[in-house]
């Protein structure tokens, strides 16, 4: 789950907003698919927002 | 000896001849040059610089003097050079300057500057920068960098800078304190950004950054702050071609308001300041917020209006069911009823008709009774009048009579031997006799 780029992330969101508005979505799907949606959707804010710790120190170690 | 016959003057007075007659040559003062600048630096306000001229095919200085500019004219020419060519003035400038030539008995010969033109220079400049943009152009370098792909949000930032510079601070506090909570990871990579060695120095940091090339999502080359806007090293071929064909997309903030250097042709990114840098950056982020947001709209809406659905239909159904169930029972009812209705009407009417039935099948049969009857009868008296007419008794009456040995009737003569006893009857008695 979390070895997914923020594009992939992206494009899989964008999919299941599809496949949800499609009108043949099942509820049956409904529960998975928001389960999945908000998965990523917390995914993608991480990336942004919250601070990759490791990635920090790598880079605040090679800063001339 | 020889020093009293010969007429011989002490350096210094020579010198202050030459400085004399340099000093009336009328074609000497006052003229307009054309040369290259060499060497130019500024001390105590004075600028001291080397005027050449290079053979233009080959490069090999053909002429060459020192020159000055001092610093009660400097100030101003050096302001207005600026302000024209977005440049300072500085090494390797084609330079149109107005010399007067002053020579000095301890210091030698020294052109005054005492003006500039700075159209004359920045026609030459211009010239340059279309030539290594031809050059790109035709290597088919200036849209590589622009045509490499972009992460959706470029967080990972090498920054080309010098670490004093108020542009590399502007662009840090900028990112850092961006009002979305946006993680950004630089990592500087300093480099001279004015002067003679900017371009090695550049040229070596991006080097540094392509080692490591996989850490990062772009690169963002920035100076500024200050007054200090020197453009002209800029303008160079190496650099260019560095960054179009460098492996990241390339952010170049080193602007100036008006010009621009041919960095700015072949980079991904153009902006002006390293503040517009991060702007940028972070509106790439924000952007992706927001759709991220728009995304999460359209989740949960979709999600509500599926279940909304799927309620409104359920609702249909329980109260449809119920009606449709009262329906069925109502007809069934209805149907039991008429049944209930009918099943007696049908069983008499049934009954009447076998009873009909039956009342008809009776006659017949007694009608087929009497009729066998009669027929029987009519048979029965035919029968005893055969027998009354076939009876021996009647046969008797009519004078017949009837021989019997015994008990047995004998019919034929040959049957009976003679002295055999036999009974003749007749039709009032018997009478015994014998055969002769």
């Amino acid at each position: 789950m979390e070895e997914i780029t923020y594009t992939q992330a992206i494009n899989e969101l964008e999919e299941l907003v599809k496949k949800m508005q499609a009108p043949d979505c099942s509820i049956d799907n409904l529960s998975q698919y928001t389960k999945r949606s908000k998965e990523l959707l917390d995914l993608c804010r991480r990336r942004l927002t919250t601070t990759d710790t490791e990635l920090k120190n790598i880079l605040e170690g090679m800063t001339d | 000896m020889i020093s009293q016959s010969i007429q011989a003057i002490p350096l210094s007075q020579y010198n202050a001849r030459i400085r004399n007659a340099v000093a009336v040559a009328p074609d000497l003062q006052g003229q307009w040059v054309l040369a290259e600048t060499s060497d130019v630096s500024v001390r105590r306000g004075h600028c001291y610089l080397e005027l050449v001229e290079k053979q233009a095919d080959t490069g090999v200085t053909v002429a060459k003097v020192g020159a000055v500019i001092w610093a009660n004219t400097f100030a101003s020419l050096n302001a207005r050079f600026q302000a024209v060519t977005g440049a300072n003035f500085g090494t390797g400038m084609k330079v149109m300057v107005r010399v007067n030539a002053n020579f000095h008995e301890q210091y030698g010969l020294k052109l005054v500057v005492t003006d500039i033109n700075p159209e004359f220079t920045i026609g030459d400049m211009e010239r340059q920068r279309r030539e290594i943009l031809t050059r790109l152009q035709r290597e088919g370098l200036i849209e590589r960098n622009r045509q490499l792909p972009w992460p959706t949000v470029p967080q990972r930032i090498a920054v080309v800078s010098a670490a004093g510079a108020a542009g590399y601070g502007d662009f840090m506090n900028q990112l850092r304190n961006n009002p979305y909570g946006l993680q950004f990871y630089t990592c500087l990579f300093q480099a001279m950004m004015q002067g003679a060695n900017t371009v090695p120095s550049v040229l070596a940091a991006l080097q540094r950054i392509e080692e490591v090339i996989d850490l990062f999502d772009c690169v963002v080359i920035i100076r500024g702050g200050g007054a200090t806007t020197d453009l002209n090293s800029f303008d160079n071929y190496e650099l260019a071609r560095r960054i179009a064909e460098f492996a990241k997309p390339v952010i170049v903030g080193i602007g100036h308001e008006r010009d621009v250097t041919v960095l700015d042709y072949v980079a991904a990114m153009r902006v002006k300041t390293p503040t517009a840098a991060a702007e940028w950056l972070i509106g790439r982020g924000s952007d992706a917020l927001s759709h991220l947001n728009e995304l999460r709209h359209a989740i949960v809406t979709t999600a509500r209006d599926l279940v909304t659905r799927s309620r409104e239909q359920l609702a249909y159904y329980t109260s449809f069911i119920p009606a449709a169930a009262r329906r069925i029972v109502d007809t069934g009812r209805l149907r039991l009823d008429n049944l209930t209705q009918a099943i007696p009407q049908a069983v008499s009417n049934r009954l009447a008709s076998e009873h009909t039935r039956l009342g008809h099948t009776v006659e017949l049969m007694q009608n087929a009774i009497a009729g066998h009857i009669e027929r029987q009868q009519l048979r029965l008296a035919a029968l005893t009048d055969k027998v009354t007419l076939l009876s021996p008794q009647n046969t008797l009456s009519r004078g017949y009579a009837l021989v019997k040995r015994g008990e047995r009737c004998v019919t034929d003569a040959a049957h009976l031997g003679t002295g055999e006893h036999i009974v003749i009857q007749m039709r009032d008695g018997s009478v015994n006799a014998q055969v002769n």
